[in-house]
């Protein structure tokens, strides 16, 4: 299938790639439209566990861009209690066929490493980010620790 | 004039009843006892190939049931489709096993149609279950048509028919079938207790329920016509083109051809092309003059008072010269306002006489409206429509079938149902949903809306909702481009026009001549052309890809429907006399104007018992400047029935009995609160005292009121 066979390819270059900040995927065989993988992020305070998510292609892929919803809670300005996240380059406007998951995904552990309060989408959460960083570095890792994954030991 | 006139000539030719035929069929599992006792009358059984109108009438149906098979009663209805045709429905009968129903159909058929009749079992839920069925060859009862079928299985099948009355062109080929007149004049009327006295009914020749048709009435002139139609001589002259069905081309004593449409029955010296089930029912000629072909064809006029011949139709209209569309010289300047001027005349001059009722309740609308039209034959839908409202007094003098455009629009388009969707989450425009499916009879219903459209079109009136600039294009049978995905789904567009504009290898896109459409849950694969899974999209073939991809995109999942559609849209309104439209015109005539001037408004308003100047009139139009859209909308709904303008705006407002502007009248105390007249456009407007009174009056009318106060 048109999706299928790009799909495919991009998840097997992703899984060589051997990289550490997305791993973990879980693909079911019969549905490659939906892909689940773990987010590992590098930066205070989300370093102290492990984000899955969960990245949904639509059947026009790539003439669609896919979403990705966070599966766990995560203490945020750019990610809502939903899951929800506003990702620039997989927005309508945004997007070209020629963009990868691998671009995809890498766009979206910059945003969890760096939240951006200019554009919220829990608006306290920002306003507390830019106003007290030490209360919200206190909050968010409280928040990682008692909700997140384990990080994997590797 | 001395020609023979066919016109007016072939008239109803009596429900005579003539032929008695009983049918018994054995079937499936229930018991059911099948009667049919069709009156044929006169039927011409050499003229195989002419299509001929006759009037079933189906009765009553004893069913059977198995005990325990079906635990309560059914609510049986019965289905009767002629040589595959889209089937008509009775009513539903509920909760019996012997439905009465007493409904007739007028249905065409040559003497070799096959009649498919099925009784189902309705239901709400789940798919309606045949309960029996039984196929009623024509051809072999009319050969017996002493009445007298050969009774072949009696026993387990019982449904009485009675009263198939023909009513058949009367003319008698070589003076055959005439006999059956005198052999069965009727049939009996009611469900017979058995099969004994069935026969006997038949061979006594008993009257038949519709005992009030008119005898026959075969016109002197047609007799004389009639006799000149020699039997196969029809063929030999028709052209290669066939005749729309219900029409037949006979020729008269002088060895001019002329065309017989049974469906209206009229006569034409006119070829009923290109126009399918067209009717050229024209105005009479003035006096002394005549319309005459010339040996191409080509119909032209001789004025006998001045002794001059001429191709302009002095009963005005178009000209008839031998040019361009419908006969108009292509010079014409084709504006949209002359364009919508052929239209008109198009539609006027093919209506056909009397009117056509249609039952309906507004709690039920969508159904009821489903049931009557899809009952009807196309043609009658060309009628004048009256519209009644169940429960509520009314004459529809124009207001009510706008009413009904309006409100049943509103229906059948609504996502809701599934048939219809929006284009995408900004624009509310709709379009074919291709998981209509859901709704295992959504074809039917294509057809019905189909139908619908084209007769808000025929008849001048607005709809509620608008279609998808591409669902028009479709109508026009225009062929899509990439641009026109831009409206629907802006996303698909820009990744389209991504890979039109970028170098697709460089970028590595990955994508094939092959897609998928996810429709229902499920993900499908469709090949864009044979082996296309296969075969990479490259910079030298993409131009090729984005073309298939494009009508792909047009096409996946809604090309049964679309179809349906405007099939169901052919039937009442040829698809071709859009042609010269651009899809914004017609758009513009089926959904109006949307925005509403006020101003415009103020201008071409008119007065009774009133002037501009009286302070009532000063406030209430202080009263609709005031108003948001929405609200000024509703006002004018209240009293136009719709919130449409015509394309013209307020000078064009249209009423029951043509061009009627909006009115407002002094009606009444202060007390009363606003009235109003859809039909005629006009606001009754008490004298209130105070603007706020107005206010408050014409708010509450406004705002509390649907097809209420409103005549």
């Amino acid at each position: 299938m048109a999706a299928t066979r790009r799909l495919g390819k991009e998840l097997s270059d992703i899984r060589t790639s051997g990289q550490k900040v997305f791993r973990d995927i879980i693909v079911d065989e019969s549905n490659i439209l939906q892909w689940n993988g773990l987010i590992v992020p590098e930066n205070p305070p989300y370093n102290k566990g492990a984000f899955r998510i969960r990245i949904d292609f639509p059947a026009e892929y790539p003439f669609k861009p896919p979403k990705i919803t966070f599966q766990t809670r995560i203490y945020h300005p750019n990610i809502d209690e939903k899951g929800q996240v506003c990702l620039p380059i997989i927005s309508a406007e945004n997007w070209k066929p020629a963009t990868k998951t691998d671009q995809v995904i890498q766009s979206l552990v910059a945003l969890v490493n760096d939240p951006e309060p200019e554009h919220p989408l829990r608006g306290e959460l920002a306003e507390e980010y830019t106003k007290d960083r030490k209360k919200f570095m206190k909050n968010a890792e409280e928040f990682t620790k008692k909700y997140s994954e384990k990080r994997p030991s590797d | 004039m001395e020609q023979v006139e066919p016109s007016s000539v072939h008239v109803v030719a009596g429900r005579d009843p003539a032929l008695v035929i009983i049918l018994l069929l054995l079937f499936l599992l229930f018991l059911l006892l099948l009667t049919v006792l069709p009156i044929l009358h006169q039927i011409a059984i050499k003229h195989a190939s002419l299509v001929q109108s006759i009037l079933l009438g189906v009765s009553a149906a004893k069913l059977n049931s198995h005990g325990g098979v079906f635990s309560s009663k059914a609510d049986p209805y019965l289905e009767l489709s002629v040589d595959g045709q889209p089937p008509r429905k009775t009513e539903i009968i509920k909760k019996t096993w012997t439905p009465t129903w007493n409904e007739h159909f007028t249905v065409l058929v040559t003497p070799h149609s096959t009649l498919d009749l099925r009784v189902f079992n309705h239901f709400q839920l789940k798919a309606n279950a045949l309960l029996g069925s039984c196929k009623l060859e024509l051809y072999p009862l009319l050969c017996k048509n002493n009445g007298k079928c050969q009774a072949q299985k009696t026993g387990d099948l019982q449904v009485v028919l009675t009263g198939m009355d023909i009513n058949m062109a009367d003319y008698l080929p070589n003076g055959q079938a005439n006999a059956t007149d005198d052999a069965v004049n009727g049939v009996s009327s009611g469900p017979s207790p058995s099969a004994g006295s069935r026969q006997s009914a038949a061979a006594s020749a008993a009257r038949p329920r519709s005992t009030t048709n008119p005898p026959p009435n075969v016109n002197a002139g047609m007799a004389r016509l009639s006799s000149a139609d020699s039997g196969d001589g029809a063929a030999n002259v028709s052209s290669s083109e066939p005749l729309p069905p219900g029409w037949e081309m006979r020729i008269d004593s002088h060895g001019r051809p002329y065309y017989v449409d049974h469906n209206t029955r009229t006569t034409t010296w006119e070829k009923p092309t290109p126009l399918p089930a067209g009717i050229m029912q024209e105005d009479p000629l003035p006096e002394g003059w005549e319309m005459r072909f010339t040996a191409e064809g080509v119909r032209y006029f001789v004025d006998h008072n001045s002794r001059q011949t001429t191709f302009q139709d002095p009963r005005g209209g178009p000209a008839k010269g031998p040019k361009g569309a419908y006969g108009v010289p292509i010079q014409y300047e084709r504006s949209f306002r002359w364009k919508l001027g052929q239209f008109r005349y198009l539609c006027q001059s093919n209506a056909l006489p009397g009117h056509v009722k249609l039952n309906v309740t507004r709690e039920n609308l969508f159904e009821d409206s489903f049931q009557q039209v899809m009952r009807l034959q196309p043609f009658d839908l060309r009628r004048r429509l009256y519209i009644i409202f169940k429960g509520e007094e009314g004459l529809d003098y124009g207001g009510l079938a706008r009413e009904w455009f309006f409100h049943l629009s509103h229906e059948v388009l609504n996502p809701m149902y599934c048939l219809f969707e929006y284009a995408n989450n900004s624009n509310y425009s709709l379009q074919i949903n291709p998981a209509s499916s859901v709704n295992p009879d959504h074809l039917m219903y294509f057809r019905f809306i189909g139908r619908f459209i084209a007769m808000a079109l025929y008849h001048g009136k607005f709809i509620d909702s608008g279609f998808t600039m591409p669902f028009y294009k479709k109508m026009l049978s225009k062929k899509l481009m990439l641009k026109d995905i831009e409206s629907i789904d802006p996303e698909i567009f820009n990744s389209l026009k991504w890979t039109e504009d970028n170098d697709v290898e460089e970028m590595d896109l990955g994508i094939y001549f092959s897609t998928d459409f996810e429709i229902l849950g499920k993900v499908e694969q469709h090949e864009l052309k044979e082996g296309g899974k296969d075969i990479k999209v490259s910079n030298d073939n993409k131009t090729e890809y984005i073309s298939l991809m494009t009508n792909w995109i047009f096409e996946r999942g809604v090309v049964e429907q679309t179809k349906a559609f405007l099939d169901g849209f052919n039937e009442v309104v040829p698809l071709q006399w859009l042609q010269y439209f651009d899809e914004r015109e017609l758009e513009l005539m089926l959904c109006g104007m949307q925005e509403i001037d006020v101003g415009d408004w103020e201008t071409h308003t008119i007065y009774r018992h009133y002037v501009r100047t009286s302070k009532q009139i000063q406030w209430f139009w202080k009263f609709v400047r005031e108003l948001d859209h929405e609200k000024r909308t509703r006002l004018l709904q209240f009293v136009t029935g719709t919130c449409r303008l015509p394309v013209g705006g307020f000078s064009e407002l249209m009423g029951s009995n043509g061009p009627q502007r909006f009115c407002i009248e002094k009606v009444g105390k202060d007390s009363w609160l606003p009235r109003s007249h859809t039909c005629f456009n006009r606001l009754d407007l008490p004298p209130y005292k105070s603007y706020e009174q107005l206010v408050e009056k014409l708010t509450f009318a406004i705002e509390e009121t649907e097809g209420f106060a409103q005549e």
